[in-house]
């Protein structure tokens, strides 16, 4: 069962909620006093009151933290370093993506322990400036993305008995067969690493391997049953 | 008679063009500093002074070719009329001088004042006549009549000349005068010791035959060496009274200095920013094709720098000086003025058309954005306008303002954090493309008509096959967009493919494309 858990609530901690409230089956807002805690019940969420220095063990109680993701969204920098190297402190396997205003109190977060980092500022400024030179690139990717369009982008995982397994890459003609483009895989050997398709490796397909593609839903769909088929 | 002839040509040169263009044109040409051509002319006016000069020191000890002194007498000089005969002439609008006598006098009932209008523009003209600039024009003509040696002295007074055509020597001179209460004081206060301790040092020296001052002229010369601190040595007083009125002189002299010094810093250090101002203003409007950035803030630092690493000239209007000092000391062309203002884009001389290609509002708040938008919309309907929206609720208002596009960095990063729930080697692989990391890039490549079987041909191309991805074609007509199209898809003017790729690949592969032959 995937569950999540989103730290803070403020305009960038209330946005993450109302984005992934709905994907998890269990999840969970904690606030860090009673302003907050008012405003995201008025919000429509049901919170915790947490403090940054309790022993985090309550967590382990109520959620199985190997398929639980953390959202630390304090408006606080420092506080929310605490909160992400007080939660790796105690949780190794944690899942935890972190929120920074800026790169230095990213790096900050990375050394900390966040899995990932989403520093505010540079994710907007670099929207902003390529909305100004790739304006046609940046509305696709936006598109594609985040938008509920007929493009979109998928993973699919190779399963063992797939009929790609054993295929190299060039093998498979993704945009005259499929009307898909793949984008990027993920070589299971070597973790979760990508490459771009486009660096031309021929690459062997094997069991466990995630193809990135883009393309239009029902393409998509046509492609991932057709990984997903047994080979005869 | 002479009166209405007078009134009906007045009214006949106000609204003919071709006199009224001429005379703009010329009036650009000499006194307007924003004037693109008008730089042209002051150069060349320089190259005449220069020459002039030359010719002037060469001709003491050396024989000049009679050419050179006929261009040096006659050519340069008769230039130089030219130009001072059309400044008098633009100084002062005669014909509608004449015409506001006519309209008032009309108004009021009474006859056509010939006397009062022919007044009116003769005060004009001298006013142009008796002023310092002309007036050396004027003493920069004289060596025109070289017959009289003693004038083609006057030669020297075309170096005064400069001052028109060089605008750093005007800002001194604009400096100097803002002081000029302070140093006429400073001045009187000199001539008045000059006078003084000229007639002394005559009076006590001039009868002692030892003494080397025995002239009133030798006295003054005196007086000027010592007051200003130079003290040649060649004169000094004998007697102890000469010697008394020396040292009350030397003392008023390093006041007068001292004094003369703290007033011109004063001067500049108090115009430092408004010449600064003027500079960087002046260095805008040379900028060719910029993105203006409203408002410098936190984002608007990071925005800067990634629009700089593209290359692109920025420009930032900040009020806070603060803020404005910060812009600059980041090495951005920034200017110190209000966005929201109307006036500001007066007092830069920004021309939205020609030089900005986009305006960037990342003011601190929305209601800052808005007013800045509804400045720049009065000012410019089409120019893009993209702004932060600090609060979502306010989407409608910027877009009422005028606004093209905005962002939102909560939403965004709401987007993304259901995107690294859902699809995070997906959303990795999209923000490794944006992000330029690893060589591997999504770029946009316009297409023209008729490119189509070129364009599909080089993607099969050994260089590029399996090596570079075309996501799709952005259609500027229909606005939409074409995923994987089919070789037989036409393309239109300004349609833009989307490729992934290499770097330099996605150079080789536009290269290719826009030759005619592959």
């Amino acid at each position: 069962m995937r569950s999540a858990a989103v730290f803070g609530f403020n305009e960038y901690s209330r946005q993450i909620a109302a984005q992934v409230r709905n994907i998890y089956q269990d999840f969970a807002l904690f606030v860090i006093n009673e302003e907050e805690k008012k405003a995201a019940i008025q919000a429509g969420f049901l919170v915790e009151l947490f403090d940054l220095s309790e022993d985090w063990r309550g967590i382990e109680k109520n959620f199985d933290v190997e398929n639980l993701i953390v959202f630390c969204a304090l408006a606080n920098d420092a506080e929310n370093v605490f909160l992400t190297i007080s939660l790796r402190a105690t949780f190794d396997k944690l899942h935890i993506v972190a929120l920074a205003q800026d790169n230095q109190s990213a790096i900050k977060m990375k050394s900390a322990g966040a899995d990932k980092v989403l520093p505010s500022l540079q994710i907007a400024a670099n929207v902003i400036s390529d909305m100004l030179e790739k304006p046609v690139v940046t509305k696709v990717l936006h598109d594609v993305l985040y938008e509920d369009g007929l493009l979109n982008i998928v993973e699919i995982e190779v399963t063992r008995h797939s009929s790609f397994v054993g295929k190299y890459l060039h093998e498979i003609h993704f945009k005259s067969e499929y009307d898909v483009i793949l984008l990027a895989i993920v070589d299971h050997e070597m973790g979760t690493t990508f490459s771009f398709a486009s660096k031309g490796h021929n690459h062997h397909i094997d069991p466990g391997d995630i193809l990135v593609a883009i393309g239009y839903q029902d393409k998509l769909n046509v492609l991932i049953d057709a990984v997903r088929r047994r080979s005869v | 008679m002479v009166g209405r002839w007078l009134v009906a040509f007045a009214f006949f040169l106000h609204s003919y063009p071709p006199y009224r263009n001429a005379k703009i044109f010329i009036y650009n040409l000499l006194e307007n500093s924003h004037y693109p051509y008008k730089k042209y002319f002051d150069y060349g006016m320089i190259a005449l002074i220069f020459l002039s000069v030359y010719i002037l020191i060469r001709q003491v000890k050396y024989e000049m070719p009679i050419e050179w002194l006929f261009f040096n007498n006659y050519v340069i000089s008769l230039i130089f009329l030219i130009e001072y005969l059309v400044r008098l002439w633009i100084y002062s609008d005669n014909a509608k001088v004449v015409i506001d006598q006519y309209e008032s006098d009309l108004f009021l009932h009474r006859p056509f004042s010939l006397s009062q209008a022919l007044k009116t523009i003769l005060k004009q003209k001298l006013e142009f006549i008796l002023s310092p600039a002309a007036i050396i024009d004027l003493l920069a003509i004289m060596p025109f009549f070289h017959e009289l040696r003693m004038l083609r002295i006057f030669v020297l007074f075309r170096v005064l000349k400069l001052f028109r055509y060089a605008k750093s020597l005007r800002r001194l001179i604009s400096i100097l005068a803002s002081k000029k209460f302070e140093l006429l004081t400073l001045a009187l206060f000199a001539l008045i010791m000059i006078m003084v301790s000229s007639v002394l040092i005559y009076v006590m020296e001039a009868t002692n035959p030892k003494s080397p001052i025995n002239t009133l002229f030798e006295a003054l010369y005196w007086s000027v060496v010592t007051i200003f601190t130079v003290g040649y040595g060649d004169m000094v007083p004998v007697t102890s009274e000469g010697r008394t009125v020396a040292m009350i002189i030397i003392v008023s002299g390093i006041a007068v200095i001292s004094f003369a010094t703290s007033i011109i810093v004063t001067a500049f250090t108090e115009k430092l920013d408004e010449v600064k101002e003027e500079k960087m203003i002046d260095d805008v409007s040379k900028l060719e094709r910029f993105y203006l950035v409203c408002g410098y803030s936190a984002l608007a630092n990071e925005v800067v720098h990634r629009l700089r690493k593209a290359s692109k000239h920025i420009v930032v209007l900040e009020k806070d000086p603060k803020k404005a000092k910060e812009a600059h000391d980041d090495g951005m062309y920034v200017l110190n003025f209000d966005s929201a203002s109307l006036h500001t884009y007066g007092a830069i001389r920004l021309h939205f058309e020609q030089q900005v290609i986009a305006v960037i509002l990342l003011q601190d708040s929305d209601v800052a954005n808005i007013y800045t938008a509804l400045t720049i919309r009065e000012l410019n309907k089409k120019i893009p306008l993209h702004s932060i929206l600090h609060k979502p609720e306010n989407r409608k208002k910027l877009s009422m303002a005028g606004i093209d596009e905005m962002v939102n960095p909560h939403e965004l990063v709401g987007f993304m954090s259901k995107k690294i729930s859902n699809q995070p080697i997906a959303f990795e692989v999209i923000h490794a493309l944006r992000s330029e990391h690893g060589g591997t890039v999504i770029e946009e490549v316009i297409l023209d008509v008729g490119m189509s079987k070129r364009f599909f041909e080089l993607l099969l191309h050994p260089l590029f096959h399996q090596r570079l991805s075309m996501l799709g074609i952005y259609q500027r007509e229909t606005q939409s967009f074409a995923f994987n199209p089919s070789p037989m898809f036409e393309i239109q003017a300004g349609d833009i493919a989307i490729i992934v790729a290499n770097r330099s690949l996605v150079s080789e592969f536009r290269n290719l494309l826009h030759r005619k032959k592959v």
